[in-house]
């Protein structure tokens, strides 16, 4: 999904590029005028004192190549406000937006930089430090649910249509192909056809799913599959949520509720790749809510840019889990920040 | 952040606010909030360009209209110009029509049609449902539950695979149905086979509208995809989901530009009721995130005309309990207090909640100690002796405190108006504000 961010980065990192090395040439008129003069007598000089002609030369090279030269905000300024609009298009939030800026603006400014050395190679580390600053570690559930002690229970939320409950039915045939047993627990009990939706799921990925029926309380059927997963040993319960709006007090409360019943392990928060601004707004309030320690971002195959991934890793600090890819069971990657900001921004300069 | 956002637009609206000149700089500043506004909102960027420029070139070209300072003037023509863009069409007719659901996973369809239909058949027609998403477990479910509840045929096949042959079976049964709405399932713009099924749907139905259902929180990707709908089917309609959130529907505005297409409805909620027909100065308000914009230009300008207010006496220091009669009156006019302080773009100017009803019935009670005085005393205020105070307050069932109150918030709001001299502009009702809330 990162395919879009990917172009216009190449794009702003060459704006950037240039525009340092821009600097470097009008910087560098002072240095050539005053050694105009000089090969004349280097010249001569080099003509008759051979020996001394290394030194010189040296001393010549040195002024020249170790001259330090300072990045200063103008320099960068336009550069960085056409960042700013890359970004922005790439679906960052406006405040993340400002927030990754200033990071390179002032990793930027006031730098020495040598000038043998490359231009590129400092504003692809301001860059990358900045992405990588922003989108955490990631996480590795295997590796979770292999330390914690079983049932491993993990609890879905997000708003509506964000495709939890495809999500949940993904992450049930990944854990399942690493060979853990896991219950499903289908916890909307409010959106009409929910029930069929995770039940039709569950039967097609052969994972037991524990149901009650449609208006029941939610907090009951999770703490049933809870009760199901200890009995039968099982190693993972995945509890799927009805979506519900951070807006409304008493369906934030319900989920506090279901946490409180559950005690899940683990909260994802799952959220849409092509979500804009808000994705701040809600993953924020989620986070504040009923907590969350990672992050699902669906829909990723939608020519996204990727920035919700970014505003959101940004905004509530939690690692970013999967990316749901595709319609399939199989469509989900593992999140890796630091091969997609390597993808990002190329290892070569 | 998003208040901070807003506060930022409005601070640079106040810059504005007293200018009778315009002020290249001031306006430029005004535009490049306002293109922060509307980002923030999830509009597209490029069309945020566009928009700005043309606001920006207007703002600075046309006339300043006569009474109306700069931050009006801007403020019209930035929502001449949004108005422009999302009112084009978004007739709805109650006739015979054949209308096809579009949109992206998760974007809402099942819900929106569920809730048109439930819309159309309050209008009084006879509505059907046809269920084209053979691919999502539970769709059909989730539709025909939907619809049993408002007593809508629904028709479908949870077996079925095939979306062309269930619509075409679907057609055929309901033909006696005056209105059929066709869900489909959702898709994006790069799933190939997906974008021709529906193409196929499009010719099959040979729907009346076609309507693209978007995301309030969808962000940049709403151009894009809209334009490829377009592309394939001709989106003539745009319905905005989930505006229940914090979720501003940039988006939406996006694909009407793309589409040159209207917003027939917006989506606000889980249950059937919740569908809107599209009212564009609330939506435009939400985007911008300031009150009522257009609301507050006309009641303005309705409630305070000139000849309502003599600005110019007041300017030169008359100003007459007679005067604040008038302007009572027009506030009065303009609705409950705090509705109008919604609609100004106050900037951070926070009141305490209590302080708005406390004001207007105070005002009220202003308005019926000032009908007991004579009309010399309503000319000129000095006359007011003790004894005529008493007079005043038992012809207005008050007390003579309340009396002295008023004639205390009148030579408050003089000093204020003789202070608004040196600045320009005519009535300033930001400054009265604050003096009047300075009284409680």
């Amino acid at each position: 999904m990162f395919g879009g961010l990917k172009e216009k980065l190449q794009a702003a990192r060459n704006r950037l590029g240039s525009s340092i090395q821009g600097v470097v040439t009008a910087q560098a008129p002072p240095v050539p005028a005053s050694i105009q003069a000089e090969p004349v007598a280097s010249a001569a000089a080099q003509n008759t004192s051979s020996p001394e002609a290394p030194t010189f030369v040296d001393k010549l090279k040195v002024l020249i190549i170790e001259r330090e030269l300072i990045v200063s905000e103008k320099d960068v300024a336009e550069a960085l406000a056409e960042l700013e609009m890359t970004l922005l298009e790439s679906d960052v939030a406006l405040p993340v937006c400002d927030a990754i800026i200033a990071h390179v603006k002032k990793s930027l400014v006031g730098k020495h930089r040598k000038i043998g050395e490359s231009v590129d190679a400092l504003v692809v580390g301001a860059l990358k430090s900045a992405l990588l600053d922003v989108l955490g570690k990631g996480f590795d559930l295997a590796e979770f649910v292999k330390s914690h002690e079983r049932p491993v229970r993990i609890l879905f939320t997000g708003v509506n249509g964000t495709g939890k409950t495809t999500t949940v039915a993904k992450i049930g045939v990944y854990l399942k192909n690493q060979g853990y047993t896991v219950v499903i627990g289908a916890g909307d009990t409010y959106r009409a056809g929910a029930i069929e939706q995770i039940g039709v799921h569950a039967e097609r990925i052969g994972i037991k799913i524990i149901q009650h029926q449609e208006g029941a309380d939610p907090s009951a059927v999770l703490f049933d599959t809870v009760q199901y997963a200890v009995s039968h040993k099982i190693d993972v319960v995945l509890a799927d949520t009805a979506g519900r709006f951070h807006t409304k007090s008493n369906l934030m409360n319900q989920l506090e509720k279901i946490r409180r019943v559950m005690k899940p392990d683990l909260i994802v928060y799952v959220d849409e790749a092509v979500a804009g601004n808000d994705a701040v707004v809600r993953s924020a309030e989620f986070d504040r809510t009923v907590g969350a320690d990672a992050v699902v971002l669906t829909k990723a195959d939608m020519d996204s840019r990727g920035g919700a991934a970014i505003s959101i890793a940004h905004t509530i600090g939690k690692p970013l889990m999967f990316l749901g890819t595709g319609q399939g069971y199989e469509d989900i990657i593992p999140f890796d920040p630091a091969q997609v900001v390597e993808d990002l921004l190329g290892s070569e300069p | 952040m998003l208040d901070n956002l807003s506060t930022s637009l409005k601070d640079a609206l106040k810059k504005l606010a007293g200018k009778t000149v315009i002020d290249r700089a001031a306006v430029d500043e005004l535009v490049k909030d306002l293109q922060r506004a509307l980002i923030s909102s999830d509009v597209n960027v490029k069309l945020v360009m566009e928009l700005s420029k043309a606001i920006r070139t207007r703002s600075l070209d046309e006339q300043l209209p006569k009474g109306t300072n700069v931050r009006e003037h801007v403020l019209r023509i930035v929502y001449q110009e949004l108005v422009r863009l999302v009112w084009a069409s978004g007739e709805v007719k109650l006739e015979p029509q054949t209308i096809l659901m579009a949109g992206l996973q998760g974007s809402g369809k099942t819900t929106t049609t569920a809730k048109l239909a439930r819309y159309f058949q309050k209008k009084g027609m006879k509505v059907g449902v046809i269920c084209a998403d053979t691919f999502r477990p539970g769709a059909y479910d989730q539709i025909s539950t939907l619809c049993a509840r408002i007593n809508v045929p629904c028709f479908g096949n949870p077996r079925e695979k095939d979306a062309i042959r269930i619509t075409r079976e679907g057609l055929q049964s309901q033909k006696d149905l005056e209105l059929i709405i066709v869900d489909t399932q959702g898709r994006h713009a790069l799933e190939e086979d997906l974008i021709k099924e529906i193409i196929e749907l499009n010719v099959l139905t040979k729907a009346t509208h076609r309507w693209l259902v978007i995301d309030a929180a969808l962000g940049q990707q709403a151009s894009e995809q809209a334009r490829r709908f377009h592309e394939a089917i001709d989106i003539d309609g745009v319905i905005i989901t989930k505006m229940d959130g914090t979720a501003k529907g940039g988006g939406a505005l996006s694909a009407v530009a793309e589409t040159k297409s209207g917003i027939v409805f917006i989506g606000s909620g889980e249950t059937m009721e919740d569908l809107e027909r599209f009212n564009p100065d609330g939506f435009i308000s939400r985007l911008l995130g300031m009150g009522d914009l257009k609301a507050l230009v006309e009641r303005a300008e309705e409630a305070i005309r000139a000849d309502d207010v003599d600005v110019n006496a007041m300017m030169k220091g008359k100003f007459t309990l007679r005067d604040m009669y008038t302007q009572l009156e027009a506030l009065n006019k303009m609705g409950p207090l705090k509705q109008i302080m919604g609609m100004l773009p106050m900037g951070n100017m926070q009141l305490p909640d209590g302080v708005y009803d406390v004001t207007s019935t105070k005002m009220v009670r202003y308005r019926i100690i000032m009908d007991s005085m004579t009309p010399n005393e309503l000319d000129d205020p000095s006359l007011i002796s003790s004894s005529r105070m008493q007079r005043i307050a038992r012809g207005a069932g008050a007390t003579p405190d309340e009396v002295r109150e008023l004639l205390k918030y009148y030579k408050m709001m003089q000093r204020t108006l003789k202070g608004l001299r040196g600045g320009g502009g005519k009535f300033n009702m930001q400054r009265l504000m604050k003096r009047f809330s300075g009284m409680q």
